[in-house]
């Protein structure tokens, strides 16, 4: 739900965390952004940076320019004076990211997980399992059956979290415990609600279920679609994953090698809230691709 | 002349690091990385006359072996390393003249963990994204966004401040964090974010257990080693997005210092940790503690005692005061 | 080129034909469907229909109701009001479309074609060489790399007349000559810079390179997609292909058949022209996919 007032939490001596809700809610995440973009505007002394996620915004501020509690009352003040969002319209670029589901490099991982560190089912397998699925087709077709919110980054740089804006297409996974010391770099995770694309070698604890051999973050800026920016995803663009075979696998990854890799993006659309909710009234919730 | 400094030994892991750290760029994953233990590390710049942005050294557990090829004021803080130049002892906590050619050497730490290394001048690399700190994980700033490694060559940078390069100066002795090697800790906290998905009797265990600091734990993370939690019902009573387990939570950013609980693993988040993920923080380590965590080694024993927000921030103003030119003899 | 002030002419007595220009640029048509738009949001008297196309629109109208003259004023109006084509939005659904490139089914459509009238190469390679793609292959991804912009509805029931947004995947080609006496129902074909659908197996004219199971018209309305419609896509709607598998196609064609295909259909967006056109001329004309 979406809390009435929101609550302000203490992290030590110099963080807050701002939480406005406890669930994954696309009208939340986008209030988080709008309202993490407000206070940027309103440049309040003492306040460091904003770190917003899905429910929540983690604060960072110097208590030697303003107190815990100076700091509370002038952020609920700018959450207080938020319009509505339903006429709210973002230009939203989409990213389409091709996959190879329940490929050889994650199960690799998996394996090297099971040996190292604990026995554990098939990453593949415990997401049908857990959501009812026919096999690994139905995983795929469902994941890729919708477009994805980036509704936060963080964790590692350029590590995008995506939410389906397609209920129908949402899913549910356990992380794993204890977590992975390593992901190879393009798994597409699952974890809660959630769906990532790995953007290095990092340790993780995601649920696997396939790979891309796009780059989704290039310190070294070498491919055209990082030429502004390490990271390809900001909050509030949108990801569309679509369905590969080894083959082609092979052909976008030897493209990457090469350098000359174009990013398959289309950047003239605005998201619509006020559509998107009489959309999400049209879908028969029963159904599943 | 230019002053280059020679690696001749890298050491276990030596890194350029610069106060406060990278900021700014935490929203797309980059922590702030920066100085393990920033009292020390400040300490050491002020002891050489540097400006408090000029970046150092931080040597954990075993130092470099450096060469100097030009005449310098440097300093030596933090963890007791038996430092040397050219073969005699070179003092910790002062600022010393090197001549051009001298060897300044380390051994392992004796006493604490991490030591600082202060230059006249600062160390001269490129900031990436703000900031000359390393952040090794993405390979960004520092030495080509690495620990330091045989054969480079470091160069020191012309500016400094008032006092520049003045030798014999000394932190006076109550002024310096008191680092000891008898292994035990008492580590404040802050209760929250997230005390509430932890039971009454969890918390009371939390602050009165023993917690050992596992060997697998570096600048990303401190695992310890200690008795299960005990989660409230809040931590079931949750909608499926946050994920099965009682300590999975929906993906929120996690404070520097963050005592994040990994199923029943606590791993208290520091420089170079995630900047969000899916666990909760039921505790916090505030700043001013940073610097007991940054000189303790693995299976030292940790006691927690918790603090109010107000009185965290206060213990880190008194470290601040302390990390001035008042504090040198 | 555009001209300087729309041109009208009569078709018979109860047609007016509004003529923004005379080449195929895609602002012309932006402006053939705002104009669209704006007769549907001011429910002009007198107007029964409307029929879109590259550069004009055809306007149907009850000549007891409103005059021509009247009518011209009207519209004339109504593009005055429109102003610039880059202040256009447009509502326009996003529709994702499986197709098998490559496919059997037209392969043998082609063949028949070659046997019986008049010998041709296989159409993916003709059109991959006629464009300089290094194969048929290539051509699939190409295709597929962009989302085809819904020109207008026409021909058969059903039909869309697409062009690439992605001006990196143009594709140009002669149309057959003689034309097909039938292609293959789902066909996608390409013809001079346009895509389109077979939707009705009857003859045709542009290189067929896949199949989709999805139908785009049905008039018995069997599928809740269908409830208010007959045919599923409009002008101003975008379709992005997502290439699969003859074994999804077979899967597809089942849940079609049995009435449980979920259509894969996102209505929550506005085309923006001015964003499309800061697009556009951001591109790297020299990457391709």
């Amino acid at each position: 739900m979406i809390y009435d007032e929101p609550k302000f939490l203490p992290g030590g001596d110099r963080f807050i965390e701002m939480e406005l809700g406890n669930e994954l809610n696309f009208d939340l995440n986008f209030l988080v952004h709008s309202l993490s973009a407000k206070i940027r505007e309103a440049e309040i002394t003492g306040l460091i940076e904003l770190l917003p996620n899905m429910a929540s915004i983690v604060i960072s501020y110097d208590p030697d320019l303003i107190s815990f509690s100076d700091l509370k009352r002038e952020v609920l003040g700018h959450y207080h004076n938020m319009g509505s969002l339903e006429g709210m319209e973002l230009l939203s670029p989409i990213y389409y990211i091709p996959v190879l589901y329940c490929d050889p490099v994650t199960r690799g991982c998996w394996e090297d997980y099971c040996a190292k560190i604990g026995e554990k089912e098939y990453d593949c397998d415990v997401l049908v399992r857990l959501n009812n699925l026919d096999g690994y087709e139905q995983l795929a077709r469902i994941h890729s059956g919708t477009e994805y919110w980036v509704a936060a980054l963080g964790f590692y740089p350029g590590l995008a979290s995506l939410i389906a804006l397609d209920p129908r297409c949402r899913l549910t996974a356990p992380k794993y415990n204890p977590p992975r010391t390593w992901t190879a770099k393009g798994t597409i995770g699952y974890g809660g609600s959630v769906t990532c694309v790995y953007p290095a070698n990092t340790p993780g604890g995601y649920q696997m279920i396939g790979h891309t051999p796009v780059p989704v973050c290039d310190m070294d800026q070498r491919l055209p679609a990082f030429s502004q920016d390490l990271a390809l995803l900001r909050p509030g663009d949108r990801v569309r994953f679509f369905p590969i075979g080894q083959e082609e696998y092979d052909y976008v990854e030897r493209r990457v090698t090469a350098g000359d890799y174009v990013h398959n993006v289309a950047h003239y659309a605005k998201f619509s809230i006020r559509a998107y909710h009489e959309w999400l009234e049209t879908l028969d919730m029963k159904e599943r691709f | 002349m230019a002053l280059s400094v020679e690696v001749i030994k890298a050491g276990l892991e030596t890194s350029v690091q610069d106060f406060p750290g990278r900021y700014g760029f935490w929203e797309q994953g980059f922590p702030p990385s920066g100085p393990f233990d920033m009292w020390s590390f400040r300490l050491a710049n002020v002891l050489v006359g540097n400006g408090p942005e000029a970046a150092g050294l931080e040597c954990q557990f075993m130092g470099p072996t450096l060469r100097f090829s030009e005449d310098c004021v440097v300093a030596f803080t933090g963890a007791e390393m038996n430092p040397t130049l050219d073969g005699e002892a070179f003092p910790m906590w002062e600022s010393v003249a090197v001549t051009a050619g001298q060897v300044l050497a380390c051994g392992f730490a004796r006493v604490g963990a991490r030591a600082y290394l202060a230059i006249s001048g600062g160390i001269d690399v490129p900031t990436v994204l703000g900031a000359r700190a390393t952040f090794h994980m993405a390979g960004v700033g520092g030495m080509e966004g690495h620990a330091l490694k045989d054969g480079q060559s470091l160069n020191v940078g012309a500016g400094a401040g008032a006092g520049a390069g003045v030798p014999g100066r000394r932190v006076k002795q109550d002024c310096r964090p008191a680092i000891s090697d008898n292994k035990e800790w008492q580590i404040e906290v802050v209760q929250g974010p997230n005390d509430d998905w932890i039971a009454d009797d969890g918390i009371e265990r939390f602050l009165t257990s023993e917690w050992k600091l596992q060997a697998r734990s570096n600048r990303t993370g401190y695992r310890l080693e200690g008795p299960d939690w005990i989660f409230a019902d809040k931590a079931s009573a949750k909608g499926p997005e946050h994920g099965e387990h009682p300590s999975n939570i929906l993906d929120h950013g996690y404070p520097v210092g963050s005592i994040n609980l990994c199923g029943q693993t606590p791993i208290i988040l520091v420089n170079d940790a995630p900047s969000a993920g899916g666990f909760i923080n039921p505790f916090t380590v505030p700043s001013a503690a940073f610097w007991k965590l940054a000189q303790s080694k693995p299976n030292d024993i940790y006691r927690f005692r918790r603090v109010s927000v107000d009185e965290a921030q206060e213990l880190r103003r008194s470290i601040d005061r302390l990390c001035a030119v008042e504090s040198i003899a | 080129m555009k001209f300087d002030t729309p041109k009208f002419m009569p078709g018979g007595d109860h047609f007016i034909l509004v003529q923004f220009g005379d080449d195929a640029s895609i602002d012309l048509n932006f402006m053939a469907l705002g104009l669209t738009a704006a007769i549907k949001a001011e429910e002009v008297t007198g107007v029964v229909d409307t029929n879109p196309s590259y550069n004009s629109l055809v306007v149907e109208y009850e000549s007891d109701d409103i005059s021509y003259a009247d009518l011209q004023t009207e519209l004339a109006h109504l593009i005055d009001g429109l102003g610039s084509v880059e202040n256009l939005e447009l509502d326009s659904r996003l529709a994702y479309l499986p197709v098998v490139y490559l496919d059997p089914w037209t392969r043998d459509c082609v063949a028949d074609y070659s046997e019986k009238i008049a010998p041709r190469e296989y159409d993916p390679d003709f059109v991959a060489d006629v464009n300089g793609f290094e194969d048929a292959k290539q051509l699939a991804r190409i295709h597929s790399g962009t989302e085809h912009w819904v020109v207008t509805v026409c021909s058969t029931p059903g039909l869309p007349l697409m062009r690439a947004l992605d001006p990196r995947c143009a594709i140009t080609s002669p149309k057959y000559n003689p034309p097909r006496t039938w292609t293959t129902l789902g066909a996608i074909g390409v013809g001079g810079l346009s895509s389109s659908i077979y939707t009705t197996p009857g003859p045709g004219g542009y290189n067929l390179i896949g199949r989709t199971p999805v139908p785009l018209w049905d008039p018995r309305q069997r599928h809740p997609v269908f409830k208010d419609r007959v045919v599923l896509l409009d002008a101003a709607d975008r379709v992005k292909f997502v290439p699969i598998s003859e074994e999804e196609f077979e899967y597809t064609e089942a849940r079609v058949a049995d009435g449980s295909y979920e259509f894969n259909i996102t209505a929550y967006q506005r085309f923006s022209v001015g964003a499309y056109k800061k697009w556009v001329s951001s591109l790297n004309q020299d990457g391709q996919f």
